[in-house]
């Protein structure tokens, strides 16, 4: 069964392909032939090198956190994406892939959103090389994430609410697809994780694969050796296998994923795509997606939109498929709980996206599933400035921890 | 019913195949309007599997799907749907328009099965394309279902005849973007359709866009062997359907309007 359900184009294992209608073929081909002829280019990594640089605000730093480190009991080490430029990793992708597009001859991006982050991005890119910028963000997300809105029309982008099913960022994809079949002439999809059909997984994890190269590069020279555990969270999966792609052939690294537990997996309102789903295809990829028995895609819920999706990268369900990572949930409360901890020992006030992830490895020690005296990597994708009305609206109390 | 009553149905001539999606706006009224548009004069009918994700449909599929799945209609239900409509329908080539997760849910096998015992001739899986279709052909040739590719405005010759060769009949959709009511581009669109005849050896089928027997006669001439009408038919359904009592207003109305489209004048 399983031979004949390995993907025919763009496969990870059994996942991946390109399952998407004819009528996108020609836009997947064109993408297809422009990543492998023009990104290799010296033309195009200089470009991509020097923008990386000089507007995306690369490298980042590695920040140790002694603070952090002794609350969760495990020696722990920031690689702060939070700091790019627009607050995210999202910057990356949105750099390599509007470059392309722009080789490619496109004049129009569209894109999709969930926690406005990956919108806010492509309107910011689209406004620095005078290209038109469309937004399709889920009226639910709109309403969690103003001030997100407000930065993409600020920055001249069209945000166009959809208000298809749930109305978060699974609508959004589809919508940007109904778009995309319609424009495909001069315009470029600029997808935001490493998703959907053949070649986007790739594409996107090659322009995130900065994260993992530059911090497996500093953390040898500033700590020596490697760090024995890399952590992200995982929502679509850009930044996860961003980061860890550098260290997929390091086998001594674990590498763990955390993905959104919502109010608990047991209580069926969560996102934990590989933890609690199963092989479906879903946006053009055969993947882990969460789904009824009889293949109607269920509505997932995270406090944190940038993880509210029911799919998840098929890279990352090759890696778990084949136990080269692992992954694991985080609730709501644990990462509510994370973001006030790391504001309060670190004065890093988080996304409340990677605090999933730093959810984990504060209880990692105690449960278990980290052994003592582990050095854990862990991807900080995004600051917490876009979450703070929605955590204040909550009304609970900050970490008190010094006198 | 097997695929080769399709040949049978275009011995007759072109034949327009309106499309109604499963359980809109109820389950029972969609077996009805299925026979509606039977006796209206369809000699073949497109069926949509209500799916929670329909990337390729326009508004008001999405709608129809929307109305459907509010009302309930599961996989399971839609089956037993279907094979009503075949029951009441005899003789008349039920095509089946699927999503692919619905497919691969149950499995290639297990979908193609199902859908030869309730009585369909066709399958198209929307987003399975050439490629990735390998797996589900080899199940529908098993199943004894026939397999449909989709085409499109940009679709290369080459390619044309790799789908032609594997495909009951090519199902081309006239316009570049989702399924939906069309203005202009027509002249454009029938260029095409001519060429795309004249490349697959094949029956063509042209669907996305039609609305107006004056177009399906139109793509008649220039060689499309079947007509699908979906969004204005859809769309009927939700004009003229708002409460039950208003069954018997949409049962006429969409027989009518399945009328228009079928006989001149």
């Amino acid at each position: 069964m399983k031979a004949s359900l390995r993907p025919r184009q763009g496969a990870f294992g059994s996942f991946g392909g390109r399952f998407a209608p004819e009528l996108l073929t020609p836009a997947l081909e064109e993408l297809e032939t422009a990543r492998r002829e023009i990104v290799p280019t010296r033309t195009f990594r200089d470009e991509l090198d020097r923008e990386a640089r000089a507007w995306v605000g690369r490298p980042t730093p590695l920040t140790s956190a002694p603070r952090f480190s002794a609350r969760a009991g495990l020696e722990t080490v920031f690689k702060r994406e939070d700091l790019l430029h627009g607050g995210a990793h999202k910057a990356n992708n949105v750099l390599g892939q509007a470059l392309l597009a722009r080789h490619m001859g496109k004049s129009r991006l569209i894109a999709e959103t969930g926690a406005g982050q990956h919108g806010t991005a492509t309107a910011m890119i689209a406004a620095r090389f005078g290209m038109e910028a469309v937004i399709y963000m889920g009226e639910k997300d709109m309403e969690r994430q103003a001030p997100n809105v407000k930065r993409m029309e600020l920055c001249g982008a069209e945000v166009i609410p959809v208000t298809a099913g749930a109305r978060t960022l699974k609508d959004a994809i589809n919508e940007a697809l109904r778009d995309w079949t319609a424009s495909l002439s001069t315009t470029h999809y600029l997808l935001g994780t490493a998703a959907g059909p053949h070649p986007f997984p790739r594409l996107v994890r090659d322009f995130q694969a900065v994260i993992g190269r530059e911090a497996k590069r500093q953390w040898r020279r500033e700590f020596g050796g490697l760090p024995d555990v890399v952590v992200a969270c995982v929502g679509g999966g850009s930044n996860a296998i961003g980061i860890f792609r550098a260290f997929v052939p390091e086998k001594s690294v674990r590498l763990v994923g955390v993905e959104p537990g919502g109010a608990g997996l047991d209580s069926g309102r969560h996102g934990a795509t590989l933890v609690r789903g199963t092989p479906g295809l879903l946006h053009g990829a055969r993947t882990m997606v969460l789904q009824d028995d009889e293949g109607q895609i269920l509505e997932p819920h995270s406090i944190s939109a940038g993880l509210d999706y029911p799919g998840v990268g098929p890279e990352h369900a090759h890696l778990q498929e084949t136990g080269r990572a692992r992954y694991v949930a985080a609730t709501d409360e644990e990462a509510l709980a994370a973001f006030e901890v790391l504001s309060a020992t670190e004065g890093i006030v988080p996304a409340f996206e990677p605090s999933h992830a730093l959810a984990f490895v504060l209880r990692a020690r105690e449960s278990g599933e980290l052994p003592a005296g582990a050095r854990v990597l862990l991807n900080l994708c995004g600051r917490g400035d876009k979450d703070l009305e929605t955590y204040f609206a909550l009304g609970r109390s900050p970490v008190r921890d010094r006198p | 019913m097997s695929h080769s009553a399709l040949s049978a149905v275009l011995a007759d001539g072109p034949a327009v195949s309106p499309c109604l999606v499963l359980g809109d706006p109820t389950p029972d009224l969609s077996v009805e309007m299925a026979r509606a548009a039977v006796g209206a004069g369809a000699r073949l009918l497109e069926i949509e599997f209500p799916y929670s994700d329909p990337v390729a449909d326009g508004p008001a599929i999405q709608a129809a799907v929307q109305r459907s799945l509010a009302g309930g209609t599961s996989t399971s239900r839609a089956f037993e749907l279907l094979g009503r409509i075949a029951e009441t329908c005899p003789g008349t080539p039920l095509n089946l328009l699927v999503y692919g997760n619905l497919v691969h849910r149950i499995g290639y096998e297990c979908f193609a099965e199902r859908a030869v015992a309730a009585g369909a001739s066709t399958l198209l899986v929307t987003d399975i394309p050439l490629e990735e279709s390998v797996p589900l052909r080899r199940a529908c040739r098993r199943a004894g279902l026939g397999h449909v590719e989709l085409a499109g405005p940009l679709t290369p010759a080459a390619r044309l005849q790799r789908l032609a060769a594997v495909s009951s009949f090519v199902y081309l959709a006239g316009f570049q973007g989702v399924t939906g009511v069309r203005r202009g581009g027509f002249d454009a669109m029938l260029h095409r359709v001519a060429e795309v005849a004249e490349i697959v050896d094949v029956p063509l089928c042209l669907g996305f866009g039609l609305s107006e027997r004056s177009q399906i006669v139109r793509a008649f001439g220039a060689g499309a062997g079947i007509a699908v009408v979906g969004s204005h038919l859809v769309r009927v359904v939700g004009d003229l359907y708002r409460t039950p009592s208003d069954a018997d207003r949409l049962l006429s109305g969409y027989g009518a309007a399945v009328r228009r489209l079928i006989s001149n004048g």
